[in-house]
């Protein structure tokens, strides 16, 4: 599949480079989220269901 | 019921713990977010219940993720089914961002997770910014450790010929519109999903 002959050093340090700012993004992008305030919501979720089970 | 597990009030402070990762990666499979923790919510309680069959000492986050990933696929006909990029996401990505050029990679970034296989964007999602080993991955992912690595490969291919296509468009004008920005994106993103890899670059 891959067909270029003899990728030159250049370009095998631009594609270091590239592969390096789109995993610097990606983690950018899921960081936004675990970053976010955790909704109320979810741990109100996770009282409820231990106490219900503490109910039984 | 004598096997060594957490207790149940040290399971639920990782749990809780692990509740941005869960959002985080559910975000990643859905792509709306209100979906994304509807679905996050879902796994949390179904880890919860599950707490007794989790083994100590094991990835708690692994085991969350594979509780998160199962819901998400045997319930397909769910709403939190991944939509198309929302243009609003879009624009925001470009005007959140003070330096274009990266904002474009971003943008184009986000879209072409988009059009990325499934399978292909959840691994490298995975591995790529959840923290995750390709072991764990594997795991998660129920398959072997070999088929991950190539996923996470393509599909950092795939990413960086978008990624190249969009800044070829886009160089040199500052002024572009976000809405044209997009759509151009999103030209490129069905050019390169619809062919397959074989002739990506004419």
């Amino acid at each position: 599949m891959d067909q270029h002959a003899g990728g030159s050093a250049d370009d095998d340090r631009s594609r270091k480079l590239r592969q390096k700012r789109i995993g610097d993004q990606l983690r950018r992008l899921y960081d936004e989220v675990t970053e976010e305030a955790v909704p109320e919501e979810f741990l109100n979720l996770l009282e409820q269901a231990d106490n219900t089970k503490n109910k039984q | 019921m004598t096997k060594p597990t957490l207790d149940d009030e040290a399971f639920k402070a990782e749990l809780a713990g692990l509740i941005p990762h869960l959002r985080a990666f559910a975000r990643s499979l859905c792509g709306n977010a209100t979906a994304a923790d509807d679905l996050a919510q879902e796994a949390m309680l179904k880890a919860w219940k599950a707490r007794e069959s989790y083994q100590q000492g094991t990835n708690l986050k692994a085991w969350t993720f594979t509780i998160l990933r199962n819901l998400f696929y045997s319930e397909k006909r769910r709403s939190w089914r991944r939509q198309q990029l929302d243009p609003e996401v879009a624009e925001a990505t470009l005007i959140a961002n003070d330096d274009p050029s990266s904002a474009m990679d971003l943008l184009a970034l986000r879209t072409g997770l988009t059009v990325l296989p499934e399978d292909q964007r959840e691994a490298l999602i995975l591995v790529g910014a959840g923290g995750l080993s390709y072991e764990e991955t594997a795991e998660i992912c129920g398959c072997a450790v070999g088929t991950i690595k190539s996923r996470v490969s393509r599909a950092r291919k795939a990413l960086a010929e978008i990624i190249d296509k969009s800044q070829g468009g886009f160089s040199g004008d500052g002024k572009l519109r976000a809405s044209e920005a997009f759509d151009d994106i999103m030209k490129q993103a069905d050019e390169l999903s619809s062919g397959s890899t074989a002739d990506a670059r004419n």
